[in-house]
């Protein structure tokens, strides 16, 4: 009795997207053993990854890319660098990505790699040289056509380009078999901004649905990363009001909206939206709580638990993040009859560009940023409405909906292929 | 029991009594009896032991294993066969009356009996019996690919629960 909760309450975001898939597997009734085919990855691998640090020592890390499904296409996910990492964790967001992938359509599989590291340890060169040996371990197992790695926690476009000479070493010249590159060396436009521009896209369809204008809305934003800052300028120049916002340090409420030029500034000088004279002081908690018609996590996983789900005043849940509502949490908002519009939806704006990006490299062309735009406003738009038409047709929440469509698009990819 | 000539007469037309003389009937069937259920009664359940083999007169059985149907036996037919190369052992199907019954038994100790005795009519009766359990191997073995060739169909009908959804 008294574990169970606290059980609970640490349920990983891979396995709260298991959960979900599980659930919506019964609905559909594909029976256990069908189940059981799309929930098996591929492919798991894991490997030493053993370097000298810059003062001779030696250190040896353990790497994972667990390669989860690739009947719609080249597998796609991920590389991570967290103390965190292990083979479940992994391989539940590479199942995720399948799932994401899926539902944006894109012609490709899911998978997720990483290393267990504590990368604030590590200098630059120690870094560089970690990431090339990870490439070194697996580069036979990814590729242009196999399997596409990307940025995710503590992996920037610096990694993504050592991931792309290194393989090159061993392949020859290759910018396609990885994304989030720099701009320099192969990155497309857009790509920093996607996941917010594709939160945005996707808020405009479901205001739409709900008859409210875009202008006036008040949001409110948990998390001040790249996608939370990004969403509360996108969201503000499109006629928003962001009336409370918050990171690690702190937050910031005002009622009447925020000045976000002014917020930039203030964070850019600080690195905090902590101490902004333009609002009042608040907690993270209460930037939950706050009075608003749209909540956009964009924190960490699992921010929005049993009880602050019971404090959740918006009308709508917007996932920024993934996995930041537990399973106990969204059953918490449906009841409560707030809209949740599930990460695996709102937040594939990222591995969208992404793809823009693969396409880009393997065409070798760049595109200007509003195409990328428009093509990832076409893309976000029609995963919308197919999730929005089952929702309705099925009465189904959206969540639900979506993990629906994405077993029903692999699964097809399936049968038709054979096994 | 005396069984009369012209039950005997179409007792050996029965596979595992095929070839038998009927004087080598009369002599197997001496010692057997007749009984009879009612419908809904069990002639034997699954796990029993099987110590005697029952030849249908009349009326219909239900042979079923873990609650599925394996047959449907009528007059005539022969049940229990198993217990004469197994003496003992415990039956590995339940036989229901699905009518009001009426059947004959013979404890399987009798043929056996009569074997070490080197009856001709056990004999021939064993020849059969050997003859009947392969053909019904063979049958099983069909079954078993079949069975097999179904996993294609699962995946078929993935797609028709796809196809359900309308994506």
């Amino acid at each position: 009795m008294y574990l169970e909760p606290y059980v609970r309450r640490t349920m990983t975001s891979a396995e709260a997207a298991a959960h979900y898939f599980t659930k919506a597997a019964r609905i559909m009734d594909v029976g256990e053993r069908i189940e059981t085919l799309l929930a098996t990855p591929v492919r798991e691998v894991k490997v030493q990854v053993s370097i000298e640090l810059d003062n001779g020592e030696i250190r040896t890390f353990e790497g994972y890319r667990v390669q989860h499904d690739n009947s719609r296409g080249p597998m796609k996910g991920g590389l991570r660098y967290h103390p965190s990492v292990n083979n479940d964790e992994i391989l539940g967001l590479a199942s995720l990505m399948t799932w994401k992938t899926a539902i944006v359509n894109l012609p490709f599989g899911g998978a997720k790699g990483g290393i267990r590291v504590d990368p604030t340890t590590l200098s630059v060169k120690e870094l560089e040289r970690l990431t090339r040996k990870f490439v070194d371990q697996i580069h036979d197992l990814i590729g242009p056509t196999r399997d596409i790695p990307g940025p995710d926690m503590s992996t920037n476009p610096q990694v993504m380009a050592w991931v792309m000479d290194q393989y090159s070493r061993y392949h020859g010249h290759s910018p396609a078999v990885v994304t989030g590159k720099p701009l320099e060396l192969y990155g497309s436009r857009g790509r920093e901004t996607a996941t917010a521009r594709g939160l945005l896209y996707i808020c405009r369809e479901i205001l739409r649905d709900v008859q409210l204008p875009m202008k006036g809305t008040r949001f409110a934003i948990q998390g001040f990363g790249n996608v939370g800052s990004h969403t509360a300028r996108l969201f503000h120049e499109d006629g928003g009001l962001i009336v409370a916002v918050c990171d690690v340090h702190g937050g910031v409420h005002n009622p009447r909206g925020l000045d976000v030029p002014g917020l930039f500034e203030h964070v850019k000088k600080t690195g905090s939206v902590k101490g902004f004279g333009g609002g009042n002081s608040v907690t993270c908690d209460e930037v939950l709580a706050a009075d608003c018609d749209v909540l956009v996590p964009a924190a960490i996983g699992g921010s929005i638990d049993r009880r602050t789900a019971a404090t959740v005043r918006a009308r709508i849940v917007l996932e920024g993040a993934n996995g930041p509502s537990t399973p106990e949490a969204d059953e918490e908002l449906e009841k409560r009859d707030i809209l949740v519009v599930p990460d695996i939806l709102a937040n594939a704006g990222g591995v969208t560009v992404s793809y823009f990006e693969w396409v880009q490299n393997l065409q070798h062309v760049s595109w200007e940023e509003e195409r990328v735009n428009n093509e990832l406003q076409r893309v976000m738009k029609e995963a919308y409405e197919k999730v929005s038409q089952i929702s309705r047709s099925r009465r189904l929440p959206l969540r639900t909906s979506a993990y629906v469509l994405a077993i029903g698009r692999v699964g097809k990819a399936t049968v038709l292929r054979g096994i | 029991m005396a069984i009369a000539a012209s039950l005997l007469k179409k007792l050996v037309q029965i596979p595992i009594f095929q070839g038998l003389t009927v004087p080598e009937a009369a002599e197997l069937f001496e010692v057997s009896s007749e009984a009879s259920v009612s419908r809904g009664d069990e002639l034997f359940a699954e796990g029993d032991e099987g110590d005697s083999l029952l030849v249908i007169l009349e009326g219909e059985v239900l042979i079923t294993k873990r609650g599925i149907e394996l047959a449907r036996l009528g007059q005539h037919s022969v049940l229990g066969e198993m217990s004469l190369v197994a003496s003992g052992d415990a039956r590995s199907a339940t036989a229901t009356a699905q009518s009001d019954v009426r059947f004959l038994k013979v404890p399987t100790k009798r043929v056996q009996k009569l074997l070490k005795a080197n009856s001709l009519a056990a004999l021939k009766v064993f020849a059969n019996l050997a003859q009947v359990l392969s053909r019904r191997l063979a049958l099983i073995n069909d079954k078993f690919v079949d069975s097999k060739g179904k996993k294609r169909e699962e995946l078929a009908d993935f797609g028709k629960i796809l196809n359900r959804w309308a994506f």
